[in-house]
């Protein structure tokens, strides 16, 4: 499943703050199927979340979102979340979603302008993130084009089998 | 130009062959890859998802991928019994040669038992305390298993060379381990992002003294400070470590005069109290001081922070001819089977168990939920990596992190205590 860089996102806003933590993104330790990650995504920081978020929706966080251990915010995407936009993002939570070309922005001052509830356009094109109702402002970091080509591919898998299938060709050996 | 340790790693491993410095983005060379085959993500699933209808076609160095069947050693279910059944079909299909099938353990600290790790590599490994390694002198960090998978396939990955940050420990070693509170007073004192997506140098007049066995716990926790990489310099003890466990030639890594960090962080370890992280971030901490008089239930010492030879010999020393405190659980969990030989030959064990602790099977299931939950409303200190809300069963328990002492001293009480008010002789 790939991801258009190009498009514009608008949604309602979930807010969370710091340091949200990929044992709470992901619980696969207890909830071992998506089934039940979906039922119980964040739970910890917002009871309501995994009852009440709908598709569309963009989830605003502070700093260094996704900590912890490595692992995929695939369940945000499967509940719905159209974008992740944080004041920044742990090292490897940010990997992982450029690996699977999940959409997530690295947006400093998002928390300031973002509403709990409220909507919030994202911009990757023209860098921004907008408050629809205040009409506030926060720039978001682009990304280089080497990340944005994995983007384009639809993830790190869909890119790494390209190359493969290439190389192959190449040497003249037939593949399936 | 002068160069960091991160951006002498990355020029070196750089496909291009050029000399890249912090910001560029580069293809680098893989020299290792610790690879968990199984678990949330099995690789086989990714390879399907990435369009190998027959899984992976091919490793793309038999010799330089490690798969160890760490987290699920002994099988705790069927499912993954059956995971693990997969993973030996996978390995003996590839060609993979090192594979640490029927050892239960950590996989960082087989990774260095075995001597899999030298200096000056750039090892990946597919779990976020892959960093450990850099205690000897590599360059070694966590990736995605998306990551994993093109790594196995072509030795090869993206990287953006890292910012760096000098962290110099100054002070003596005490007769106990301290780099456990060295890492919570750095994310306590400077946050614990300050190092996000950073490369750590550790340096200073305490890194000579400092054991093999902190610089792994130093390392490995760096990336509870946000670091790609923590790395220390080589010394004597490094090279004796390593040539004790490999016979590959190895070139160190160090910086050069003047490289240029993006922090300089000092330490005075010496005025530096025991700390420890209340719940439920690593971030929130204080001194131990602090939370005295906090009870426990439940006592731990293990993970791959601190599950190493020396902080279970200090368990031992403060547990000799005493009784755990009634009601208490401590758990002891050795990092792997080579630290559990060194910890029973050393009668650390005996020692242990007479005093009523409980020494279980080495591996990760000490810091998950897999070994030792808690219940609703008990508490927890304990040496392992993280604190997070329902790390350990309940997320209506409590968990605080401290260094092994620290525990020890708790697991002796009852309660969390500073370790110099009943130990005498600190």
């Amino acid at each position: 499943m790939g991801f258009d860089l190009n498009q514009v996102i608008r949604g309602r806003v979930w807010k969370f703050g710091d340091s949200i933590e990929s044992d709470a993104i992901n619980p696969y330790y207890r909830y071992p199927t998506m089934e039940e990650l979906k039922q119980h995504t964040m739970e910890v920081y917002r009871p309501e979340f995994p009852l009440q978020v709908k598709p569309g929706d963009i989830l605003v966080a502070g700093r260094n979102f996704g900590c912890g251990s490595s692992r995929p915010g695939l369940v945000l995407r499967e509940v719905g979340i159209a974008a992740i936009v944080a004041e920044s993002v742990s090292r490897l939570f940010l990997r992982n979603s450029i690996s699977r070309a999940i959409p997530i922005f690295i947006a400093p001052g998002v928390s300031a302008i973002a509403d709990d509830g409220g909507t919030l356009e994202v911009d990757y094109p023209r860098g921004l993130v907008i408050n629809t109702a205040s009409g506030a402002q926060a720039r978001i970091s682009k990304y280089p084009a080497a990340i944005e080509h994995i983007y384009a591919c639809g993830g790190l898998l869909q890119f790494a089998r390209a190359r493969f299938l290439r190389e192959q060709e190449a040497a003249g050996v037939k593949t399936n | 130009m002068a160069q960091t340790m991160a951006e002498k790693l990355l020029s070196q491993h750089n496909l291009a062959g050029e000399a890249v410095s912090a910001g560029d983005f580069l293809e680098a060379r893989i020299d290792g890859a610790m690879c968990h085959y199984h678990a949330a993500e099995p690789m086989h699933d990714l390879a399907l998802e990435a369009g190998f209808q027959d899984g992976l076609p091919r490793v793309w160095d038999p010799d330089r991928v490690y798969v160890l069947l760490d987290h699920h050693q002994p099988t705790l279910s069927q499912k993954l019994a059956d995971e693990n059944a997969l993973v030996r079909r996978e390995v003996e299909r590839l060609g993979i040669r090192c594979f640490h099938d029927s050892e239960p353990g950590i996989a960082h600290q087989m990774m260095l038992d075995y001597g899999l790790v030298r200096p000056g590599e750039l090892v990946v490994g597919n779990d976020s305390h892959t960093l450990g390694y850099g205690s000897v002198n590599a360059g070694a960090t966590g990736i995605t298993r998306a990551d994993m998978l093109y790594v196995l396939l072509f030795g090869e990955l993206w990287f953006q060379v890292p910012h760096s940050v000098l962290v110099t420990l100054d002070g003596r070693q005490p007769d106990y381990p301290v780099a456990k509170d060295i890492v919570l007073h750095l994310a306590g004192e400077y946050g614990e992002d300050f190092a996000q997506n950073m490369s750590i140098e550790y340096a200073g007049s305490l890194v000579p003294q400092l054991s093999i066995d902190s610089r792994m716990c130093l390392s490995t926790h760096g990336v509870e400070l946000g670091a790609k990489f923590a790395m220390f310099d080589a010394d004597q003890k490094t090279h004796d470590f390593v040539k004790a466990r490999s016979a590959t030639p190895y070139t160190t890594l160090q910086a050069d005069r003047g490289a240029s960090y993006a922090k300089q962080i000092r330490v005075d370890v010496d005025r530096m109290p025991f700390m420890v992280a209340r719940p439920h971030q690593f971030g929130n901490v204080a001194p131990v001081d602090d939370v005295r008089g906090v009870r426990i239930n439940q006592a731990q010492i293990g993970s791959c922070a601190n599950g190493r030879f020396e902080d279970i010999e200090i368990a031992a020393r403060v547990l000799k001819g005493n009784k755990v405190a009634k009601g208490v659980r401590f758990l002891i969990s050795p990092a792997s089977q080579q630290v559990y030989l060194q910890c029973l030959k050393a009668g650390l064990v005996e020692t242990l168990i007479e005093a009523g602790a409980q020494v279980i099977t080495p591996g990760c299931g000490i810091c998950q939920p897999r070994v030792g939950f808690l219940s609703d409303g008990e508490v927890c200190i304990t040496s392992t990596t993280r604190n997070f809300r329902g790390r350990k069963g309940s997320q209506k328990a409590d968990i605080y992190l401290g260094g092994p002492l620290t525990v020890a001293a708790a697991a002796l009480t009852g309660e969390i205590v500073n370790p110099k008010e009943v130990i005498s002789g600190l």
